[in-house]
Protein backbone atom coordinates (compact mmCIF):
# COMPACT_ATOMS: atom_id res chain seq x y z
CA UNK A 1 0.00 0.00 0.00
CA UNK A 2 2.84 2.28 0.96
CA UNK A 3 4.46 1.95 -2.36
CA UNK A 4 1.85 2.50 -4.06
CA UNK A 5 1.26 5.95 -2.67
CA UNK A 6 4.66 6.83 -3.00
CA UNK A 7 4.71 5.68 -6.72
CA UNK A 8 1.20 7.86 -7.03
CA UNK A 9 3.03 10.86 -5.98
CA UNK A 10 5.75 10.35 -8.29
CA UNK A 11 3.59 10.16 -11.59
CA UNK A 12 1.79 13.79 -9.79
CA UNK A 13 5.04 15.67 -9.23
CA UNK A 14 6.33 14.71 -12.87
CA UNK A 15 2.84 15.54 -14.51
CA UNK A 16 2.82 18.77 -12.50
CA UNK A 17 6.16 19.88 -14.03
CA UNK A 18 5.10 19.00 -16.98
CA UNK A 19 2.66 21.57 -16.52
CA UNK A 20 5.07 24.29 -15.51
CA UNK A 21 7.62 23.89 -17.99
CA UNK A 22 4.90 24.35 -20.95
CA UNK A 23 3.60 27.68 -20.88
CA UNK A 24 7.24 28.61 -21.17
CA UNK A 25 7.52 27.05 -24.59
CA UNK A 26 4.03 27.91 -25.86
CA UNK A 27 4.41 31.72 -25.03
CA UNK A 28 6.76 31.98 -28.02
CA UNK A 29 4.87 33.30 -30.89
CA UNK A 30 7.68 35.22 -32.78
CA UNK A 31 10.06 31.98 -34.83
CA UNK A 32 13.64 31.89 -35.34
CA UNK A 33 14.45 30.59 -38.93
CA UNK A 34 17.38 28.16 -38.39
CA UNK A 35 19.46 27.39 -41.63
CA UNK A 36 19.83 24.81 -42.25
CA UNK A 37 17.00 23.41 -39.72
CA UNK A 38 18.24 19.88 -39.64
CA UNK A 39 21.86 19.77 -38.95
CA UNK A 40 24.81 16.97 -38.20
CA UNK A 41 27.06 17.39 -35.29
CA UNK A 42 30.03 19.82 -36.41
CA UNK A 43 27.73 22.13 -38.72
CA UNK A 44 27.26 25.34 -38.76
CA UNK A 45 24.02 26.86 -38.77
CA UNK A 46 22.82 30.28 -39.64
CA UNK A 47 20.03 32.13 -38.03
CA UNK A 48 18.35 35.15 -38.98
CA UNK A 49 14.86 36.69 -37.55
CA UNK A 50 13.09 40.05 -38.87
CA UNK A 51 11.60 40.31 -35.58
CA UNK A 52 13.45 42.88 -34.04
CA UNK A 53 13.22 45.40 -36.65
CA UNK A 54 15.97 47.15 -39.02
CA UNK A 55 19.27 47.91 -37.20
CA UNK A 56 18.68 45.91 -34.28
CA UNK A 57 20.86 43.65 -32.80
CA UNK A 58 19.54 40.21 -30.74
CA UNK A 59 21.58 37.90 -28.69
CA UNK A 60 20.80 34.04 -29.45
CA UNK A 61 20.94 31.37 -26.70
CA UNK A 62 22.04 27.77 -28.20
CA UNK A 63 23.18 26.17 -25.29
CA UNK A 64 20.21 23.63 -25.66
CA UNK A 65 22.48 22.04 -27.91
CA UNK A 66 25.52 22.82 -26.37
CA UNK A 67 26.92 26.11 -28.43
CA UNK A 68 26.02 28.78 -26.05
CA UNK A 69 25.68 31.95 -26.55
CA UNK A 70 26.09 34.22 -30.13
CA UNK A 71 25.31 37.47 -31.40
CA UNK A 72 22.48 38.53 -34.40
CA UNK A 73 23.79 41.14 -36.10
CA UNK A 74 21.82 43.88 -38.15
CA UNK A 75 22.20 42.84 -42.10
CA UNK A 76 21.55 44.49 -45.02
CA UNK A 77 18.78 42.51 -45.98
CA UNK A 78 15.18 43.87 -45.58
CA UNK A 79 16.05 44.73 -41.57
CA UNK A 80 17.00 41.10 -40.68
CA UNK A 81 19.41 40.19 -37.59
CA UNK A 82 21.86 37.38 -38.79
CA UNK A 83 24.07 35.51 -36.61
CA UNK A 84 25.21 31.78 -36.57
CA UNK A 85 27.00 29.04 -34.79
CA UNK A 86 28.64 25.45 -34.60
CA UNK A 87 26.64 22.27 -33.10
CA UNK A 88 29.37 20.93 -30.93
CA UNK A 89 30.82 17.73 -32.58
CA UNK A 90 29.50 15.80 -29.34
CA UNK A 91 26.01 16.75 -30.09
CA UNK A 92 23.43 14.18 -29.75
CA UNK A 93 20.86 13.46 -32.54
CA UNK A 94 17.54 15.70 -31.11
CA UNK A 95 15.26 18.35 -31.45
CA UNK A 96 16.98 21.16 -29.90
CA UNK A 97 15.19 24.80 -29.08
CA UNK A 98 17.42 27.68 -30.17
CA UNK A 99 16.41 30.96 -28.46
CA UNK A 100 17.30 34.47 -29.27
CA UNK A 101 16.08 37.87 -27.38
CA UNK A 102 16.23 41.51 -28.98
CA UNK A 103 18.83 43.87 -27.87
CA UNK A 104 16.07 46.59 -27.35
CA UNK A 105 12.56 45.39 -25.97
CA UNK A 106 12.01 42.17 -24.60
CA UNK A 107 10.68 40.31 -28.03
CA UNK A 108 11.45 36.50 -27.81
CA UNK A 109 11.92 34.21 -30.60
CA UNK A 110 12.51 30.51 -31.05
CA UNK A 111 13.21 27.73 -33.65
CA UNK A 112 13.89 24.20 -33.23
CA UNK A 113 17.21 22.87 -34.40
CA UNK A 114 16.83 19.11 -35.48
CA UNK A 115 20.08 17.15 -35.13
CA UNK A 116 20.78 14.19 -36.67
CA UNK A 117 23.96 11.55 -37.39
CA UNK A 118 25.38 12.33 -40.64
CA UNK A 119 27.00 9.05 -42.19
CA UNK A 120 30.84 9.40 -41.05
CA UNK A 121 29.99 13.02 -39.75
CA UNK A 122 29.86 14.44 -43.19
CA UNK A 123 26.57 16.16 -44.70
CA UNK A 124 24.15 13.93 -46.13
CA UNK A 125 24.49 14.15 -49.74
CA UNK A 126 22.40 13.34 -52.81
CA UNK A 127 22.21 10.61 -54.60
CA UNK A 128 21.11 9.72 -58.41
CA UNK A 129 18.86 11.82 -60.70
CA UNK A 130 16.38 14.42 -59.95
CA UNK A 131 12.91 14.58 -61.58
CA UNK A 132 12.89 17.88 -62.65
CA UNK A 133 10.64 17.21 -65.83
CA UNK A 134 7.82 15.51 -67.15
CA UNK A 135 7.81 16.47 -70.80
CA UNK A 136 5.52 19.27 -71.09
CA UNK A 137 7.46 21.35 -73.16
CA UNK A 138 7.28 18.82 -75.78
CA UNK A 139 3.74 18.55 -76.15
CA UNK A 140 1.66 19.83 -79.53
CA UNK A 141 1.76 23.54 -79.68
CA UNK A 142 -2.25 24.35 -80.19
CA UNK A 143 -1.32 28.23 -81.19
CA UNK A 144 1.41 27.08 -84.34
CA UNK A 145 -0.47 23.66 -85.06
CA UNK A 146 -3.42 26.28 -85.77
CA UNK A 147 -1.75 28.95 -87.75
CA UNK A 148 0.07 25.26 -89.87
CA UNK A 149 -3.33 24.34 -90.48
CA UNK A 150 -4.47 28.42 -91.73
CA UNK A 151 -1.79 28.39 -93.95
CA UNK A 152 -2.73 24.77 -95.55
CA UNK A 153 -5.70 26.28 -96.43
CA UNK A 154 -4.33 29.17 -97.96
CA UNK A 155 -2.15 26.57 -99.98
CA UNK A 156 -5.10 24.54 -101.10
CA UNK A 157 -7.29 27.83 -101.68
CA UNK A 158 -4.54 28.72 -104.15
CA UNK A 159 -4.08 25.57 -105.64
CA UNK A 160 -7.86 25.36 -106.36
CA UNK A 161 -7.92 28.95 -108.04
CA UNK A 162 -5.01 28.02 -110.38
CA UNK A 163 -6.29 24.54 -111.41
CA UNK A 164 -9.72 26.52 -112.29
CA UNK A 165 -8.13 28.93 -114.26
CA UNK A 166 -6.59 26.38 -116.03
CA UNK A 167 -9.80 24.21 -116.85
CA UNK A 168 -10.84 27.54 -117.68
CA UNK A 169 -7.95 28.48 -120.03
CA UNK A 170 -8.40 25.37 -121.62
CA UNK A 171 -12.20 24.74 -122.30
CA UNK A 172 -11.98 28.41 -124.71
CA UNK B 1 5.57 20.81 -104.20
CA UNK B 2 2.58 19.13 -106.64
CA UNK B 3 1.17 22.71 -107.09
CA UNK B 4 3.63 23.79 -108.97
CA UNK B 5 4.87 20.88 -110.83
CA UNK B 6 1.05 21.13 -112.49
CA UNK B 7 0.67 24.71 -112.76
CA UNK B 8 4.26 24.97 -114.91
CA UNK B 9 3.55 22.97 -117.57
CA UNK B 10 0.47 24.59 -118.39
CA UNK B 11 1.61 27.56 -118.57
CA UNK B 12 4.27 26.72 -121.10
CA UNK B 13 2.28 24.63 -122.83
CA UNK B 14 0.14 27.68 -124.36
CA UNK B 15 2.78 30.09 -125.12
CA UNK B 16 0.76 31.56 -127.70
CA UNK B 17 -2.54 31.99 -125.76
CA UNK B 18 -2.49 35.00 -123.97
CA UNK B 19 0.40 34.28 -121.64
CA UNK B 20 1.65 37.53 -120.61
CA UNK B 21 -1.78 38.47 -119.80
CA UNK B 22 -2.46 35.15 -117.38
CA UNK B 23 1.39 34.91 -116.56
CA UNK B 24 1.99 37.60 -113.69
CA UNK B 25 -0.96 36.47 -111.27
CA UNK B 26 -0.72 33.40 -112.28
CA UNK B 27 2.89 32.67 -111.24
CA UNK B 28 2.08 35.28 -107.97
CA UNK B 29 -0.25 32.90 -106.76
CA UNK B 30 1.71 29.81 -107.04
CA UNK B 31 4.06 31.32 -105.40
CA UNK B 32 1.97 32.21 -102.68
CA UNK B 33 0.53 28.64 -102.76
CA UNK B 34 3.82 27.16 -102.85
CA UNK B 35 5.47 29.60 -99.69
CA UNK B 36 1.76 28.71 -97.55
CA UNK B 37 2.05 24.62 -98.24
CA UNK B 38 5.63 24.49 -97.48
CA UNK B 39 5.21 27.25 -94.20
CA UNK B 40 2.18 25.34 -93.28
CA UNK B 41 3.49 21.93 -93.79
CA UNK B 42 6.79 22.85 -91.47
CA UNK B 43 3.80 24.56 -88.74
CA UNK B 44 2.00 21.77 -88.30
CA UNK B 45 5.17 19.65 -88.12
CA UNK B 46 6.63 21.40 -85.85
CA UNK B 47 3.48 22.59 -83.95
CA UNK B 48 2.54 19.10 -83.00
CA UNK B 49 6.01 17.61 -82.52
CA UNK B 50 6.64 20.10 -79.58
CA UNK B 51 10.27 21.52 -78.74
CA UNK B 52 12.81 19.35 -76.63
CA UNK B 53 14.87 21.58 -74.56
CA UNK B 54 18.41 22.70 -75.90
CA UNK B 55 20.71 19.62 -74.68
CA UNK B 56 24.68 20.78 -74.20
CA UNK B 57 27.24 19.85 -76.84
CA UNK B 58 30.24 17.62 -76.42
CA UNK B 59 32.39 21.52 -76.56
CA UNK B 60 30.70 22.26 -73.06
CA UNK B 61 31.74 19.21 -70.95
CA UNK B 62 34.58 18.91 -68.70
CA UNK B 63 37.94 20.64 -70.04
CA UNK B 64 39.37 21.23 -66.04
CA UNK B 65 42.11 23.93 -65.42
CA UNK B 66 42.10 24.71 -69.56
CA UNK B 67 41.59 29.06 -69.06
CA UNK B 68 39.45 28.23 -65.99
CA UNK B 69 38.61 31.72 -64.17
CA UNK B 70 40.45 32.23 -60.94
CA UNK B 71 38.52 30.87 -57.64
CA UNK B 72 37.44 33.59 -55.56
CA UNK B 73 38.15 33.08 -51.51
CA UNK B 74 34.77 31.28 -50.04
CA UNK B 75 31.91 33.78 -48.25
CA UNK B 76 30.84 32.94 -44.78
CA UNK B 77 27.65 31.02 -44.94
CA UNK B 78 24.65 32.60 -45.61
CA UNK B 79 21.50 31.30 -47.07
CA UNK B 80 20.37 32.39 -50.47
CA UNK B 81 17.19 33.78 -51.91
CA UNK B 82 17.58 34.42 -55.67
CA UNK B 83 19.34 32.73 -58.74
CA UNK B 84 20.34 34.65 -61.91
CA UNK B 85 21.50 33.56 -65.68
CA UNK B 86 21.70 36.41 -67.72
CA UNK B 87 22.55 34.62 -70.48
CA UNK B 88 19.81 32.28 -70.77
CA UNK B 89 17.34 35.17 -68.67
CA UNK B 90 16.53 33.18 -65.77
CA UNK B 91 15.65 35.42 -62.46
CA UNK B 92 13.93 33.07 -59.84
CA UNK B 93 13.34 32.79 -56.20
CA UNK B 94 14.28 29.70 -54.37
CA UNK B 95 13.09 27.18 -52.23
CA UNK B 96 14.56 24.80 -49.74
CA UNK B 97 14.64 21.51 -51.38
CA UNK B 98 15.66 18.03 -48.81
CA UNK B 99 15.87 14.75 -50.10
CA UNK B 100 13.41 12.15 -51.04
CA UNK B 101 13.01 8.81 -49.54
CA UNK B 102 14.98 6.96 -51.79
CA UNK B 103 17.63 9.33 -51.15
CA UNK B 104 17.65 11.49 -54.28
CA UNK B 105 17.53 15.62 -54.07
CA UNK B 106 13.97 16.47 -54.03
CA UNK B 107 12.20 19.27 -57.15
CA UNK B 108 9.98 22.09 -56.35
CA UNK B 109 6.96 21.99 -56.86
CA UNK B 110 6.22 21.57 -60.44
CA UNK B 111 2.95 23.64 -60.73
CA UNK B 112 5.40 26.56 -59.86
CA UNK B 113 7.02 26.75 -62.89
CA UNK B 114 9.29 29.90 -62.22
CA UNK B 115 10.52 28.26 -59.36
CA UNK B 116 14.08 26.85 -58.27
CA UNK B 117 15.26 25.12 -55.31
CA UNK B 118 18.41 24.30 -53.25
CA UNK B 119 19.80 21.92 -51.37
CA UNK B 120 19.15 23.36 -47.92
CA UNK B 121 21.09 20.51 -45.63
CA UNK B 122 23.94 21.14 -47.67
CA UNK B 123 26.37 23.61 -48.85
CA UNK B 124 25.56 27.45 -49.40
CA UNK B 125 26.23 28.95 -52.38
CA UNK B 126 29.31 31.05 -51.56
CA UNK B 127 30.51 28.48 -48.92
CA UNK B 128 33.32 26.34 -49.27
CA UNK B 129 32.15 23.02 -50.84
CA UNK B 130 29.65 21.61 -53.29
CA UNK B 131 25.98 24.03 -52.98
CA UNK B 132 23.27 22.75 -55.51
CA UNK B 133 20.65 24.00 -56.97
CA UNK B 134 17.35 22.00 -59.39
CA UNK B 135 14.71 23.54 -60.84
CA UNK B 136 12.28 22.02 -63.95
CA UNK B 137 13.17 21.66 -67.64
CA UNK B 138 8.87 21.93 -67.68
CA UNK B 139 5.82 20.78 -66.46
CA UNK B 140 2.66 19.79 -67.91
CA UNK B 141 1.56 22.48 -69.10
CA UNK B 142 4.92 23.72 -71.02
CA UNK B 143 8.49 25.13 -70.20
CA UNK B 144 9.87 25.87 -67.25
CA UNK B 145 12.38 27.57 -65.19
CA UNK B 146 15.59 25.63 -66.77
CA UNK B 147 14.22 24.81 -69.80
CA UNK B 148 17.31 27.02 -71.56
CA UNK B 149 19.71 25.70 -69.23
CA UNK B 150 21.61 22.93 -71.46
CA UNK B 151 22.28 25.87 -73.90
CA UNK B 152 24.50 27.46 -71.17
CA UNK B 153 28.36 27.47 -72.50
CA UNK B 154 31.49 27.98 -70.64
CA UNK B 155 32.26 30.97 -69.12
CA UNK B 156 28.78 32.27 -68.63
CA UNK B 157 27.71 33.31 -65.06
CA UNK B 158 25.38 32.25 -62.28
CA UNK B 159 24.56 35.02 -59.39
CA UNK B 160 23.05 34.15 -56.64
CA UNK B 161 21.37 36.42 -53.98
CA UNK B 162 22.30 35.50 -50.76
CA UNK B 163 20.35 36.26 -47.12
CA UNK B 164 22.96 38.79 -45.93
CA UNK B 165 22.74 41.15 -48.70
CA UNK B 166 26.14 39.85 -50.68
CA UNK B 167 26.06 38.33 -54.80
CA UNK B 168 28.15 35.01 -54.73
CA UNK B 169 29.11 35.32 -58.58
CA UNK B 170 29.81 31.42 -60.44
CA UNK B 171 31.57 30.73 -63.47
CA UNK B 172 29.98 27.97 -65.49
CA UNK B 173 33.22 25.07 -66.05
CA UNK B 174 31.26 22.65 -67.65
CA UNK B 175 27.59 21.35 -68.87
CA UNK B 176 27.07 17.86 -69.11
CA UNK B 177 24.64 15.58 -69.24
CA UNK B 178 24.42 12.80 -67.69
CA UNK B 179 21.93 9.20 -68.10
CA UNK B 180 19.77 8.48 -64.85
CA UNK B 181 21.01 4.85 -65.01
CA UNK B 182 24.74 6.07 -64.74
CA UNK B 183 24.75 9.27 -62.57
CA UNK B 184 28.17 10.11 -61.29
CA UNK B 185 26.95 11.01 -57.75
CA UNK B 186 30.38 11.62 -56.34
CA UNK B 187 31.39 14.22 -59.37
CA UNK B 188 27.72 15.76 -59.26
CA UNK B 189 27.25 16.00 -55.50
CA UNK B 190 30.67 14.91 -53.92
CA UNK B 191 32.46 17.93 -51.42
CA UNK B 192 34.95 20.07 -53.28
CA UNK B 193 37.65 22.30 -51.56
CA UNK B 194 36.59 25.24 -52.92
CA UNK B 195 33.31 27.15 -53.49
CA UNK B 196 31.39 25.51 -56.35
CA UNK B 197 27.69 25.22 -57.48
CA UNK B 198 25.29 22.68 -59.39
CA UNK B 199 22.77 23.30 -61.40
CA UNK B 200 20.74 20.65 -62.46
CA UNK B 201 17.36 19.96 -64.15
CA UNK B 202 16.23 17.20 -66.49
CA UNK B 203 17.84 16.40 -70.27
CA UNK B 204 18.64 13.57 -72.38
CA UNK B 205 16.77 11.78 -74.55
CA UNK B 206 12.75 11.00 -73.45
CA UNK B 207 10.58 8.58 -73.92
CA UNK B 208 6.72 8.53 -73.23
CA UNK B 209 6.84 6.27 -70.97
CA UNK B 210 9.75 6.61 -68.70
CA UNK B 211 9.88 10.74 -69.19
CA UNK B 212 13.55 12.49 -69.49
CA UNK B 213 16.34 9.64 -69.07
CA UNK B 214 18.55 12.06 -67.23
CA UNK B 215 19.93 15.13 -65.91
CA UNK B 216 21.38 17.95 -67.36
CA UNK B 217 24.11 19.24 -64.99
CA UNK B 218 25.96 22.64 -65.23
CA UNK B 219 29.20 23.01 -63.21
CA UNK B 220 30.41 26.11 -61.87
CA UNK B 221 32.70 27.33 -59.66
CA UNK B 222 32.68 30.85 -57.20
CA UNK B 223 34.89 33.55 -59.06
CA UNK B 224 33.43 36.61 -57.29
CA UNK B 225 31.12 38.33 -55.13
CA UNK B 226 29.44 42.17 -54.55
Amino acid sequence: MRRRRMLTGTVLAAAAAGLSAAPAHAGDATTLDLYPSTTAPGATVSVNTKACGTGETATGDASAVGAGMFTLAPSAHDGEAIGQFKVPPSAQPGTYEIVAKCFRGDKEMAGDLKVILAVAGTQQQPKGRVETGVGGALGPDPVQTAAGVAALAVAAAGGTWLLHRRARGDRI
Amino acid sequence: MRWTSRARPARSARPARGAPRRGVPDAAIATVTVVALVSGIWLVRSGTEGHPPPQPSAAQADARSEGEAPAAPPLPPSPPDRIRIPAIRVNAPLVGLGLTSSGSLEAPPPERKDVAGWYEAGTKPGETGTAVVAGHVDNAEGPAVFYNLGALKRGNTVEMDRRDGSVAVFTVDAVEVYDSRNFPDEKVYGPARRPELRVITCGGGYAKKTGYQGNVVVFAHLTGSR
